[in-house]
């Protein structure tokens, strides 16, 4: 089991400890959040009370935040949790120490008007413009509207600004693409996921964690059994239980399951943007065949429900899972097979989006993305948890970093989980839940390895388990960052699709 | 293990969780509602243009709505058609709970489609089953603009939703013979197609039929 310290610190030396933190090999800040300081009155607990305005002659609102770091130290194993509390709701800007935390900045911004030391411009990542002073928050927004700054970028000259979206094309996600060209070649690309946020991390507040649980599911559907697990390791944490291990390895199969579809489903979408529909039809095969494993295995094509805190609702039907996976899988396998050889195919891939691995390392990015830029990172090894110890995956790299390297990482991968099913059968699965005993609050880190990479929730619970505060980081939240970068270096616009199909994110799961 | 095996409804007392058990995507009812389908279609020249519009999905619905157009169950053979520009679109395919920020897109893109038109709400998100309104979501899509069809479901398989189309169909076809689109023509009296009703909503009997064909085989 991985360890998670707790640090708390002074506000004065809350950079110090982080800085010594990171100065360790291979660490790396993989959250920041606020939540409103434990010495402040509690949040609005009714989510339809409007937040009270901040006083009408502008009266200063309160920004006393407790902000917390999670440092995640992969070569050691185990998570640091930074907390201090910044009365005056200014910190030292993180961003300087790890690029990584600047979006998490803008949201802190956001949610709780608290901001980072120096007064750099920051984004606009969730609230949407319309929004005014009473939009509920977590905690006390900003006391007047600011405009939204964008990323920096330059409109002049030959250049001109192509706006896709918020709706896109056919079964795609809003998502709204700033592309900034002379008239090919993608010059600035910038992203504006707001219009989908749904503002689960505040919805949930005073809910019973189970009642959470729904939600957490849905905010990034498709990698429902990962945020699932995440978010139910970081309760029972809390709460101090231990899943039996066949119970965990039950929860794992499913989590393995939900890899395989999804890496299915990246391949038909690469497929899709190079125009190439017999292989898009062949993955979509593979991919509803997968699905309909899924629903024998667990009765929901997408996994939905299975996980429950204290371990999972319902048995998985593993003889459905050892009949119907291995033709699913060899299926996904020659198609994958036919595309490595189609030349056409892989002019497209090559050299395309590419990420370096110092961009991959300084903006934090995690799962496969990261591992084809030769960032050799998978929390299930890193950080084992479940049955993992026993059960380590192969972590697969790649050192190109662009998008044909993604796909071979997650074609790799596909046979690293088939595996993986193998292996935690045969081991004896178990169903059930162990009772949860909330006895006093208490707070807890889950974090679990989604087909798009690390997954973190943080949650903390009252007495009778009912939520005070849960931070979600999808692992989309961290990897969205790095798609301009990899837009930009030297792609032309029909790459953009191409990119974002092997980045196989979901806006969800960064809006949620 | 396995005398457990596919009990799908053994979950924790009292909580609330509903996780939709989804049809068997039996290959010959998925063939049954395909051709059902394709004859509702052939009175529009064999030729219906869908545009979607997501407002908040967790990105499952979307999945489901892809897969329309793969192998297993070929949307395009049975003459309808995706189209990336409302303006050619028939029908409109809404999934989330039309989370705020997306209303003002919505509602563009429903008025650039031509009359007549259709809605169909796409999953529990719209259907007002999974966010309850407040100040980021309207929870259900009839608050924002008129539904005709609703597809519960979270997410509703594909079959589910081709049970949906066909639906849809129906309303569309109804909806052409009871408006001339003419200034001057007289109402054509409706030949076969049902009157227009209320919004209708997918019944799941496939889904009944599958619970209980689920049980029995254990
Ligand atoms: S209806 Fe369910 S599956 Fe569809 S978008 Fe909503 S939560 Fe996701």
């Amino acid at each position: 089991m991985s360890r998670v310290d707790v640090v708390r610190a002074a506000p004065g030396d809350f950079e110090t400890v982080l800085l010594r933190l990171l100065g360790a090999s291979d660490a790396r800040v993989a959250d920041l959040f606020a939540s409103t300081a434990s010495t402040a009155p509690a949040a609005p607990a009714a989510p339809a009370a409007p937040t009270a305005p901040g006083g009408p002659d502008g009266a200063q609102p309160d920004r006393a935040i407790t902000l917390r770091a999670i440092v995640a130290s992969d070569a050691e194993g185990g998570y640091v949790v930074v907390e201090s509390d910044f009365e005056d709701g200014v910190y030292p800007p993180l961003s300087d120490l790890s690029p990584a935390t600047f979006v998490e900045e803008c949201e802190i911004f956001e949610e709780f008007s608290a901001r980072p030391m120096g007064g750099k411009p920051l984004n606009r990542v969730l609230v949407p413009p319309h929004a005014e002073t009473d939009f509920p928050r977590l905690g006390t927004g900003p006391p007047v509207v600011e405009p939204g700054v964008r990323a920096p970028h330059v409109v002049a000259g030959q250049a001109f600004e192509f706006p896709v979206g918020p709706v896109r094309g056919v079964g795609q996600e809003s998502l709204y693409m700033g592309l900034v060209t002379t008239g090919e070649e993608v010059l600035d690309l910038y992203l504006h996921q707001w219009h989908k946020h749904r503002g689960i991390e505040r919805r949930v507040h005073g809910w019973p964690a189970e009642r959470a649980l729904f939600l957490v599911e849905r905010a990034e559907g498709l990698s429902a059994v990962a945020t699932a697990w995440a978010f139910c390791r970081a309760v029972e944490r809390a709460a101090a239980v231990a899943v039996p291990a066949p119970v965990e390895r039950t929860r794992a199969v499913a989590l393995e399951l939900e890899r395989l579809y999804n890496h299915a489903a990246a391949v038909a979408a690469l497929c899709q943007s190079t125009g190439l529909s017999v292989g898009q039809a062949q993955a979509e095969i593979a991919l509803e065949r997968l699905l309909r494993v899924n629903l024998a295995a667990a009765g929901h094509r997408y996994l939905f429900g299975t996980l429950a805190i204290g371990g999972v609702t319902r048995a998985l039907d593993v003889s459905a899972v050892r009949a119907l996976l291995p033709e699913a899988v060899a299926e996904l396998r020659r198609v994958v097979r036919a595309l490595r050889t189609t030349n056409s195919f892989l002019d497209r891939l090559e050299a395309a989006g590419t990420v370096p691995q110092e961009t991959a390392r300084g903006l934090g990015l995690v799962g496969p993305i990261a591992r084809a830029s030769g960032v050799e990172i998978d929390c299930r090894r890193d950080h084992p948890y479940g049955p993992y110890a026993e059960h380590p995956p192969e972590v697969r790299t790649r050192h190109s970093g662009d998008v044909l390297a993604r796909m071979e990482v997650m074609a790799e991968e596909v046979e690293d989980s088939r595996r993986l099913i193998w292996d935690l059968t045969a081991a004896g699965l178990d169903s059930g839940c162990v009772p949860v005993p909330y006895g006093e609050p208490a707070t807890g880190l889950g974090w679990c390895e989604s087909p798009r990479g690390e997954s973190l929730a943080w949650v903390s619970v009252d007495e009778e388990g009912r939520i005070e505060r849960l931070r979600l980081r999808p692992a989309s939240v961290r990897n969205w960052r790095a798609f301009d970068d990899a837009a930009r270096a030297r792609n032309v616009f029909t790459d953009v699709p191409i990119i974002e199909a092997s980045f196989w994110l979901t806006v969800a799961g960064f809006a949620r | 293990m396995s005398g457990r095996s596919s009990d799908s409804t053994a979950r924790p007392s009292g909580i609330g969780r509903v996780a939709t058990p989804q049809p068997k995507a039996a290959d010959a009812e998925i063939r049954e509602v395909a051709t059902s389908l394709a004859e509702s279609v052939r009175s529009f020249r064999r030729s219906l243009h869908i545009r979607t519009v997501d407002t908040g999905s967790c990105a499952v619905c979307e999945s489901e709505i892809r897969l329309l157009a793969a192998p297993h169950y070929d949307l395009h053979r049975l003459g309808f058609f995706f189209t990336p520009a409302p303006r050619h679109a028939d029908l409109l395919l809404v999934t989330g709970p039309v989370a705020r920020g997306m209303e003002v897109a919505l509602r563009k893109t429903y008025d650039a489609m031509p009359d007549p038109k259709a809605v169909v709400a796409v999953g529990a998100c719209p259907l007002g089953g999974v966010f309850a309104p407040d100040d980021w979501v309207h929870g259900n899509l009839d608050a924002v603009i008129p539904v005709d069809v609703f597809v519960p479901g979270c997410p509703p398989s594909p079959l589910a939703l081709l049970h949906g189309l066909l639906l849809a169909v129906g309303r569309l076809g109804a909806k052409v013979t009871e408006d001339p689109f003419t200034a001057t023509a007289t109402p054509r009296p409706a030949a076969d197609a049902p009157p227009p009703t209320k919004a209708v909503e997918v019944s799941q009997p496939a889904v009944a039929a599958e619970a209980a064909s689920r049980s029995e085989t254990t």
